[in-house]
């Protein structure tokens, strides 16, 4: 299924600095599943941060529909 | 010849080019003994301003210098076997960044060719060019 | 051994009887609490009797920097400012960037503390070892940015100032104390505990130096870590964005507050984002020997500002049902001159609005009223009109007129804004902060939210998740070092206090440094009467779900909160009521 993908912050480093790019993913697939399709393994990235599809937050292992918008974001602290 | 340069659009004001520059030459982290002055500043609260003091390479203290103290190649170099702290080159600087004490002239030697402060300066707002 | 990176003298100035002397640094203190955070609480501790009136000279207003204060240490050109609170009666230290640290730090001061009260308006200046009292009642009833504007004229731009607004000198118990403009000690009333003591304003400049060991090496290898780690892509975002960044995060994250926190999120959000406030940025600037230079000077057509916060653009945008982008930037500035702390003059705002629309009180606005939102901080700076009221914050307002089930603070202190329904943590974060309701204690929201497989809605882990960053923050805050170095580790603190002192810190060291320091500001609090009864869940979050966003559906059983407090006390060693054994107490 076609799914879009956009990645935040230092995570940009995985599309060579693009924001946002579409991509072919497995059917029902998982949000874990979708970012390692685009070469994101998030357990071996330290500040890994969270994943929203269609700009709410769900859990890495959450799985997606055709036509999602899925967001990688990596970890930020402050106030 | 090298000499340094600043983008004061590029500077945050941390100072730290002050810091480095004084741990370098005075042994402690003292920016009113340094050999560099870079300040920003919110005029009135309304225009953020600098005040960029930094050794230009200009060599008016040298020329103004009335007994010969001053040299300048690659960098500054004040003999202070001869200088009497007249205080000539302070007053002619025109980037305000010489400083007299203890009747001996200080003026920026860009660390022999290897600014500590270019090194330090978060930003890259200083360079070395 | 002797450590070094301090001036080892504290400047101790005696407003009643217009005296200042110097006396060393309590180095035995200082090995366990370090400094800034820490050491100030410690002080504190120590020199205030229970009990005593924040607005009375009874209380002490310090100022603290610690060892790493004036070295290239990167964000390590914070001040500590703690006092007393007059807005909950806890301990409370503020964390103000800018420059005057640093200034304090070369006139040849770890820190300066005041004592007692003047009898009219004053200022100090301090010209490292000449302190002079100044007479200001040309300044007293001024804006803190005229205030500033006309001392630094006097003085010069490279002189560190300050100083309050009409807020701190009318004793509104969310006033703070502002310096370079736009930075502030912000929260629990710090500015008030200044104008309680007649001090307008403190006019600092140090012309000495702070000395390490092998000064040339280290600032060597300093150099190294500041790029290498300090300037790290996952830190310097802070430059690129601000805490603007923040905003779609919570916003997808469903803890964006909305309206009083009756819901959190705004379909608006776009209309106030970082893409809408960074096209007016004309500059940037950061503290003293900050690497990553947070701050966004702005301008827009009438309004200026350094800034704004995620926590100012928060309460005064989708959390007062407002977005445009002026107004929220004019909401900062006008905060800013009257010296008022964004949160909880905001939070206080909303909720009157709400108090309003649920025909409870008539405070006369409602949410989306942009043009009345600036009104009445000026009102309230001054105790004017319905200002009057307003200026008394939340807690104090339910209890005059009512609407309890939407008030949003702990023990007085107003509710930033982090939507706890949507992260369960942070409603223990806090419930047990040590000032009141505090987002920079234990920032829940980065473990919880912003984490790919931990769980926000549940109250599992929780306690020992709000310990560990409680822990963390403590320590660091105590060195001090500003949160948006987010790379630092223990190791990194531990390495960074050896190179400057002289003496070998361990990461074991700094844990037991930071739990210290949460038990020693937790003793504070409990000698005031504190328990767990005010470690309190406002009622809207157990009562209410949320209407929309990740977290819809979402609010906090008061079993899971109960249950998140006894976790949370039991790491701690402290008994089900939340007090400290008087066995802990004495090893403080």
């Amino acid at each position: 299924m076609k799914i879009t993908i956009q990645l935040r912050g230092s995570l940009t480093k995985y599309f060579q600095g693009e924001k946002v790019r579409s991509v072919e993913v497995p059917d029902d697939c998982t949000a874990e599943e979708a970012l390692k399709t685009v070469g994101i393994d998030w357990t071996a990235i330290r500040n890994f941060g969270f994943v929203a599809v269609n700009s709410r937050r769900v859990m890495i292992y959450d799985r997606l529909k055709e036509g999602d918008e899925l967001k990688a974001y990596p970890k930020i602290s402050g106030g | 010849m090298k000499r340094l340069k600043f983008a004061k659009s590029k500077c945050i004001g941390c100072q730290l080019c002050a810091q480095a520059c004084s741990a370098m030459h005075e042994g402690e982290y003292i920016p009113s003994k340094a050999r560099i002055n870079i300040e920003s500043y919110y005029d009135k609260g309304g225009e953020l301003k600098y005040k960029d003091s930094f050794c230009i390479l200009c060599g008016i203290c040298k020329k103004q210098c009335p007994v010969g103290a001053i040299t300048l190649e690659e960098h500054i170099v004040v003999d202070h076997t001869i200088c009497i702290g007249c205080g000539v080159c302070e007053r002619a600087c025109p980037k305000k960044v010489i400083r007299i004490r203890d009747e001996k002239s200080y003026i920026c030697d860009t660390c022999d060719g290897d600014p500590a402060c270019v090194k330090i300066c978060p930003q890259n707002a200083l360079t070395f060019e | 051994m002797t450590m070094l990176g301090y001036q080892n003298k504290v400047l101790r100035v005696d407003l009643t009887k217009k005296g200042a002397t110097t006396e060393p640094l309590r180095m035995d203190w200082a090995e366990k609490y370090i400094g800034s955070k820490g050491l100030a609480i410690k002080y504190l501790y120590e020199e205030l009797k229970p009990g005593i009136d924040p607005l009375s000279p009874d209380n002490k207003l310090l100022l603290m920097t610690g060892p790493m204060t004036g070295t290239p240490i990167p964000c390590s050109g914070k001040l500590s400012i703690s006092a007393k609170s007059p807005a909950t009666g806890t301990i409370n230290d503020c964390s103000i960037g800018g420059h005057s640290a640093l200034q304090i730090k070369y006139a040849g001061y770890d820190a300066i503390i005041f004592d007692g009260a003047l009898k009219e308006p004053g200022y100090l200046l301090i010209e490292d070892g000449n302190v002079q009292f100044k007479d200001a009642s040309e300044l007293w009833g001024k804006g803190s940015h005229e205030a500033e504007a006309t001392l630094a004229e006097k003085y010069g731009h490279d002189y560190s100032i300050l100083s309050i607004g009409p807020a701190g000198e009318n004793l509104v118990t969310m006033a703070c104390i502002n310096s370079d403009y736009y930075r502030q000690a912000g929260r629990g009333g710090i500015g008030a505990v200044m104008g309680s003591k007649k001090l307008k304003a403190i006019v600092i400049k140090g012309t000495g130096g702070v000395k390490i060991p092998n000064i040339v090496e280290n600032t060597k290898k300093i150099t190294e870590i500041l790029r290498e780690d300090t300037l790290q892509e996952d830190n310097t975002f802070i430059y690129d964005y601000g805490t603007t960044a923040f905003l779609e995060a919570c916003s997808d994250g469903g803890i964006l507050p909305s309206k009083n926190f009756s819901d959190a999120t705004d379909e608006n959000w776009t209309k106030y984002n970082g893409d809408v406030l960074l096209e007016k940025r004309v500059g940037k600037r950061g503290c003293g020997s900050c690497g990553l230079g947070c701050g966004n000077f702005l301008k827009f057509e009438n309004a200026t500002v350094e800034g704004p916060e995620y926590e100012s653009i928060a309460v005064a945008g989708p959390n007062a049902g407002i977005d445009d982008p002026e107004a929220i930037v004019k909401f900062n500035q006008i905060a800013d001159d009257m010296g008022l702390d964004t949160i909880s003059a905001g939070d206080t705002i909303n909720f009157a609005m709400e108090m309003t629309e649920k025909g409870v009180h008539d405070f006369g606005i409602r949410f989306g009223d942009k043009v009345k939102y600036l009104e009445y901080l000026v009102l309230m700076a001054k105790r004017e009109g319905v200002g009057a009221d307003l200026a008394l914050g939340v807690k104090k307002l339910t209890e005059k007129y009512g609407g309890e089930d939407y008030a949003l603070h702990v023990k007085g202190l107003e509710y930033p804004q982090y939507e706890p329904r949507g992260s369960w943590g942070m409603s223990l974060a806090y419930a047990v902060s040590d000032r009141g309701a505090c987002h920079m204690r234990a920032y829940a929201p980065n473990e919880e939210v912003f984490a790919a497989s931990i769980p926000p809605y549940t109250a599992e882990g929780k306690g020992e998740m709000v310990y560990n960053l409680g822990v963390f923050n403590a320590v660091k805050f105590s060195l001090c070092i500003c949160d948006f170095w987010a790379t630092l580790s223990y190791e990194r603190m531990a390495e960074l206090m050896t190179l400057i002192t002289g003496r070998e810190w361990t990461e074991q060291e700094m844990k037991e440094v930071g739990a210290r320091v949460l038990n020693i500001a937790r003793a504070f609090n409990q000698r005031e009467g504190f328990d767990r009864k005010d470690d309190t869940i406002p009622k809207r979050l157990v009562n209410e779900a949320l209407q929309s966003g990740a977290a819809a559906g979402q609010k906090i059983p008061q079993e899971a909160f109960e249950d998140m407090l006894d976790q949370y006390y039991a790491v701690l060693g402290w008994d089900k009521n939340g007090m400290i054994p008087d066995d802990m107490i004495c090893k403080l």
